[in-house]
């Protein structure tokens, strides 16, 4: 017998449970559906398929322009949050040093931060240092946003590798460094991947400390926000929408899928290492 | 060096002596080589942190009492924005509306999470992460988009309306004014927005409990609801407080929802701060409620702190 659910119960749980499904979906499902509707308002009646809309997307200069500033953003994001993720991740796993309560709570404050208020505090920074706002001052506000998302994503994976794997090569003669490089990082790649994804796309959507910081090359958040006021823009940011959201949901989830994977695999290989071990 | 020279004395030789003061030379040696990897270690995220974080809340702070100055209209050290925040002012008022929403948000968030999180860990088998990475993949992707589509489908030109409108059931130039820059608008947004985020903490504390709980508390007789009542339910909560302050937390400061589907009349603490900085360029007033905000945050996350398993949010 199921402890934890009778046969009806089972019933009416699976029904709420794909209520609930359609409800996150269906608002998605409804924005392909009329990024394709041959309309310029974005409601009924249904009035055919075109693809004319994600056509004047595509020639329309600025949209691409904001397109072209947040991948930018975005790259230059995920690469420093990676490389500062990569340390801080070690550091929480391997390492016990004084402070450590209050490293990983600075580390994890981000988090938690009412994004409106970073994004004035950067403003307020940048204004006490002189620094011209750009997308460079927007990337400054994202890495520390995307720091904790890309350190949680590593420290899981880290903790899998076993530190005997670095020492053993250490023995053998490698320096730290190179023992690091050449056993740790490579088992990290999945998770690694999986940050500078996380990281990409989580500075691709931010639009409220761009909104304080952006200078006058607005991201495409900040472009989509101000296209908001011209219905007659409304069906091409909807189909650009759709094309974003898409190629970052299908990123994410692919990465994590494979993130899966590869812990699996790094678990049943350790597994394998052990018990040969344990039977020698 | 002492503790090394006390076992020196009481076991004997001059070999062993010069091989344990090597060793502990050695050890002493590694140590230090030790402390100085982990000093690089943490120079160069602690040092990010500190540049772009921690002295920015600082400068915000020291904003607000008037100890920095940018504008000519800032008074020189002053509590004056405080006194004008903490008493007598509307947005105190815009605060509590603020707290009162987020309140309602996140126990709607949770109540619509929990069934979701109950069938992955204890119904669901072998499917289960499949089934949980199609619930949280839709919080990985855009945040303001997914706003976006709720807003083209409840605003009054929009999905929703002009459906109605087509079927005859609303007339030509009619449409329901709740749906659309409406409190509803902003509650059903951020419940839709978050109810990913929330099903996963408490997916993992369902996930973690002991199933022969549930057995011996049926064994003994409790009906199923009853086990749930008594069992399961209690055996989740840090989860559910946990999944519950991660929403409360940011939907008190929200900016974005309000603005786009709730309108002015249901503006949250985040607009007034966003409107003291760009619409009235009152910086020293917006960052006594910046600051505001921030203490408001520190004080739930001391009270509530370890509820907040942050590593749900990545496994």
């Amino acid at each position: 017998m199921n402890v934890a659910v009778s046969k009806g119960g089972r019933r009416t749980l699976w029904g709420l449970f794909g209520f609930l499904v359609v409800f996150l979906y269906a608002p998605i499902v409804i924005l392909i559906m009329f990024s394709v509707n041959d309309r310029t308002l974005v409601s009924f009646p249904w009035q055919g398929f075109t693809l004319r809309w994600y056509r004047t997307f595509m020639q329309n200069s600025a949209l691409l322009l904001a397109l072209r500033t947040s991948a930018m953003i975005a790259t230059v994001t995920a690469i420093v949050t990676v490389a500062l993720a990569i340390p801080a991740s070690v550091l929480f796993v391997r390492r016990r040093f004084f402070g450590k309560p209050f490293v990983s709570a600075l580390v994890l404050s981000p988090l938690v931060i009412p994004l409106v208020v970073f994004g004035i505090a950067l403003l307020i920074l940048f204004n006490t240092l002189a620094v011209p706002l750009s997308p460079w001052t927007v990337a400054v506000g994202h890495i520390v946003i995307a720091l904790p998302f890309a350190v949680l994503t590593l420290v899981p994976r880290l903790e899998r590798i076993p530190a005997y794997l670095e020492e053993a090569s250490r023995d053998l003669g490698a320096s730290a460094m190179t023992a690091f490089r050449s056993i740790t990082l490579p088992l990290m790649t999945p998770a690694i991947v999986s940050s500078f994804l996380i990281s990409f796309v989580i500075s691709f959507d931010e639009v409220v400390i761009a909104s304080f910081i952006a200078g006058d090359e607005p991201t495409f958040p900040l472009y989509l926000f101000s296209q908001l006021r011209l219905p007659s823009r409304l069906p091409q940011v909807i189909a650009v929408a759709v094309v974003v959201m898409l190629a970052s949901g299908i990123l994410v989830v692919a990465s994590e899928v494979w993130r899966r994977i590869a812990n699996h695999r790094l678990e049943r290989q350790i597994a394998l290492v052990e018990g040969e071990e344990a039977i020698a | 060096m002492g503790r090394g020279q006390g076992v020196l004395t009481a076991t004997g030789t001059a070999v062993e002596a010069h091989e344990r003061a090597h060793l502990s030379e050695e050890a002493r040696r590694a140590r230090r080589r030790a402390r100085a990897s982990t000093l690089g270690l943490a120079s160069s995220p602690v040092g990010y942190l500190v540049l772009f974080f921690l002295v920015p809340v600082i400068l915000v702070a020291m904003y607000s009492v008037g100890a920095l100055t940018l504008l000519p209209k800032d008074e020189y050290l002053s509590l004056q924005p405080w006194r004008d925040l903490l008493f007598g002012s509307i947005y105190l008022g815009v605060f509590w509306r603020s707290v009162q929403m987020a309140l309602i948000v996140s126990v709607g968030a949770v109540l619509l999470a929990y069934p979701i999180a109950y069938v992955l860990a204890l119904v669901a088998g072998g499917r289960k992460y499949t089934l949980l990475l199609l619930i949280i993949a839709p919080f990985l992707t855009s945040y303001l988009l997914r706003v976006l589509a709720l807003r083209v489908i409840l605003q009054e030109e929009g999905v929703v309306n002009s459906f109605l409108r087509t079927i005859g059931a609303l007339g030509a130039d009619q449409s329901i004014g709740w749906l659309y820059n409406s409190r509803f608008a902003v509650y059903f947004v951020l419940i839709y927005v978050w109810i990913p985020f929330v099903a996963l903490p408490i997916f993992v504390a369902l996930d973690n409990l002991d199933l022969a709980l549930l057995e011996a508390s049926s064994d003994l007789g409790a009906s199923r609801w009853r086990t749930f009542r008594s069992v399961t339910l209690p055996l989740s909560m840090p989860g559910v407080i946990g999944a519950f302050i991660f929403v409360f937390i940011p939907t008190i400061g929200e900016y974005i929802t309000p603005l786009l589907v709730g309108g002015p009349d249901n503006f949250m603490f985040g607009n007034a701060i966003q409107g003291a900085f760009l619409a009235g360029f009152d910086w020293q007033f917006g960052s006594a409620m910046s600051m505001f905000l921030v203490l408001v945050v520190m004080a739930l996350i001391a009270i509530f702190g370890r509820y907040l398993n942050v590593r749900t949010v990545s496994e």
